[in-house]
């Protein structure tokens, strides 16, 4: 009769009780675990997001708007940006490279972002890793479009297919581009970021596709037929944001003074690094208070064991007694009342876990569009593991109370 | 002898002047049955929790086979009772939410180290000595009848082969038809294994079965207030 298998029978003696503090215990590893969980996720998530952009332009507001509405997709700009500003900046001797990028437009729910084919060149994402296509190419034509892998796979297209883009970012719109369908032409291999549920198709498509619109509303019911609108002159008027990539990391901070002191228009030009810090900051500020109150509630199932534990003690005195007489020591009933802890701990443990990954997987894409998360079902990360053993130990620790009460209760028995 | 005590005394902490065990001096010698009656709340559990070293004396000496019991320490007992000593209670001798097989190997655990198959059938044929039919021997305890459990309590306290056997009335829970049973199967087991027995109930009439019967108040002296 080994120890183990004795705290389990006298737990399944007590299932009424059990099966509550384990249900308490289960919801409170599930919460701490997700908070946990979706922490580490979202901060993975928006450090590897953009590397290699040494500075995004926008129309002038503040750093974490510009972040969130041109990499996050998150959000509305407050104005763009006139084609001529981004001619000028393009044009400065510092700058590499500039890739700009034009939004407002969507697809089933999934941003629309309009751009030039370089952006698949210089764009990069975690460890300064570039975009690859998983299959087809760049956009060349005017109404060709490159998928994100996300868009491509929860929608199901393939290469060929078209599909029409919605005005506007609702998922449900009642004006549509139904007139000027795109073909897919490309599609990208995963990066984890939002490019994965981005739509990619040329600033002239974009222009293409509002030719006969005016103010957000289709002015003419007979569209331009496709060789009038090849022969139009599509060159955009304006941008929403600018990426850019800079001779000299050097020169970045003179840059950015020039483009936030450009007189010409309002701009704001920002370092993603340092505004992705700020960002982190102001989010990690919630979501301390959130782990907080997730400890606060697995601390309170953890006293709801050990009070059951501590109650059954009193209906356990002839069980204790009789393990006396028969020769069991004062530590042996001090180590069953934490196995049974343990057990349950380890029990609502693996419950919480299988219920955060069903809930991870019937959800978390749900958490994408919303907020641009992208959260992993594989639960088993460096922090989850730690955290697991940080809920065993502090569990083990409020098990003390009814484990020395129970050991002190078996120095003492007597009939 | 297995049991030698000598000036013995025993005051709980709740009332240190009040000894209510004074014992100036009793033995029992081995595969003696002894039989104790004595009116409730005379001190016979007491008595029993000093011999089993699950109490020590306030002041004395107890030697159960030739150990001085009140010289060991708390570890020391617990394993000494563990290998030496049978218990059998007036009830709740077994875990009930266990089978008989699984509590009287819980009651091996703390003494030998046999392995799991040899345990086993000991068990077993412990069992189908006592009388336990097969069907019995892995329902959980609680669903055998008081009879059975009873039997089985004997089991438990037997498997270690204990030199001496207490009995603290067991058989109070029982009908007649089944005290009858039960004194006669334990006598038989005794006698079979050459153990000491103290028995102690206050039901005069069982007295018939042991070779030497006392009462408390001849053994001890106490419930004078100091």
């Amino acid at each position: 009769m080994t120890l183990t298998r004795l705290a389990l029978r006298s737990l399944l003696d007590r299932k009424g009780s059990v099966a509550l503090s384990l249900m308490a215990m289960t919801v409170s590893i599930f919460v701490l675990l997700g908070v946990e969980h979706i922490r580490y996720q979202a901060k993975e998530n928006f450090s590897n997001t953009v590397s290699g952009v040494d500075l995004i332009v926008g129309a002038r507001t503040g750093s974490l708007n510009l972040l969130l509405y041109s990499v996050f997709r998150i959000g509305s700009p407050t104005n763009n940006i006139r084609w001529s500003t981004y001619q000028s900046i393009a044009n400065n001797k510092q700058v590499r490279w500039a890739i700009p990028i034009s939004l407002g437009d969507s697809h089933k729910g999934y941003r629309v972002l309009g751009t030039i084919p370089e952006y698949f060149q210089h764009f990069s994402y975690g460890q300064q890793r570039s975009l690859t296509f998983a299959n087809g190419r760049a956009f060349e034509q005017v109404f060709d479009v490159v998928l994100g892998s996300e868009v491509a796979n929860k929608l199901g297209y393939r290469l060929g297919d078209t599909l029409t883009l919605a005005h506007g970012v609702a998922a449900t719109s009642f004006s549509m581009h139904d007139d000027r369908p795109f073909t897919v032409v490309g599609i990208l291999a995963p990066t984890g970021t939002p490019v994965d549920h981005t739509l990619h198709v040329s600033l002239q498509g974009i222009e293409a596709i509002h030719i006969d619109w005016h103010q957000g509303v289709k002015t003419s019911k007979k569209p331009l037929p496709l060789s009038a609108l090849e022969k139009a002159k599509l060159q955009p008027k304006s941008v929403t944001a600018i990426m850019l990539g800079l001779k000299s990391k050097m020169a970045t901070f003179r840059i950015q003074r020039t483009i936030n002191q450009y007189n010409q228009e309002p701009l704001s030009a920002i370092l993603p690094g340092v505004a992705l810090s700020e960002l982190w900051q102001m989010i990690s500020l919630l979501e301390n208070t959130l782990l907080l109150v997730s400890v606060l509630v697995f601390a309170a199932a953890c006293l709801g064991v050990s009070a059951m534990l501590l109650s059954s003690i009193r209906e356990r005195r002839r069980e204790i007694q009789l393990l006396r007489v028969i020769g069991a020591p004062p530590y042996f009933l001090f180590v069953l009342i934490e196995l049974e802890a343990l057990l349950m701990t380890l029990l609502g443990s693996l419950l919480g876990l299988l219920l955060l990954a069903g809930s991870i997987m019937l959800l978390g894409d749900s958490l994408v569009p919303y907020f641009g998360l992208n959260v992993e079902v594989n639960l088993l990360t460096q922090n989850n593991v730690y955290l697991l053993g940080a809920i065993i130990g502090f569990s083990m620790i409020t098990a003390l109370i009814p484990s020395v009460t129970g050991y002190r209760q078996a120095r003492v028995i007597q009939d | 002898m297995t049991i030698e005590l000598s000036n013995v005394r025993f005051r709980y902490p709740e009332q240190p002047h009040h000894n209510l065990l004074d014992i100036p001096t009793w033995s029992v010698p081995k595969e003696e049955q002894v039989f104790i009656h004595g009116p409730s709340g005379a001190g016979k559990s007491t008595l029993l929790s000093l011999l089993s070293g699950l109490l020590s004396p306030s002041e004395g000496a107890i030697k159960i086979l030739g150990e001085r019991l009140d010289q060991m320490s708390g570890r020391q007992r617990d394993q000494f009772r563990a290998a030496h000593i049978g218990y059998v209670f007036q009830q709740f001798n077994l875990i009930p939410y266990l089978s008989a097989v699984e509590n009287i190997s819980l009651a091996a655990r703390f003494t030998q180290q046999k392995n799991t198959r040899a345990l086993n059938d000991e068990i077993e044929e412990l069992l189908s000595a006592l009388n336990i039919t097969e069907k019995s021997w892995y329902r959980p305890t609680r669903h055998l009848s008081i009879g059975q459990q009873q039997r089985v309590a004997i089991a438990r306290a037997l498997i270690n082969k204990p030199q001496l056997l207490i009995a603290d009335e067991p058989t109070s829970s029982l009908d007649t038809v089944n005290r009858e049973a039960f004194m006669k199967l334990l006598m038989s087991r005794v006698a079979a294994n050459q153990m000491t027995l103290v028995f102690v109930s206050h039901d005069p009439s069982l007295s018939s079965y042991f070779n030497r019967v006392e009462s408390l108040n001849n053994i001890s002296i106490g419930g004078a207030w100091l």
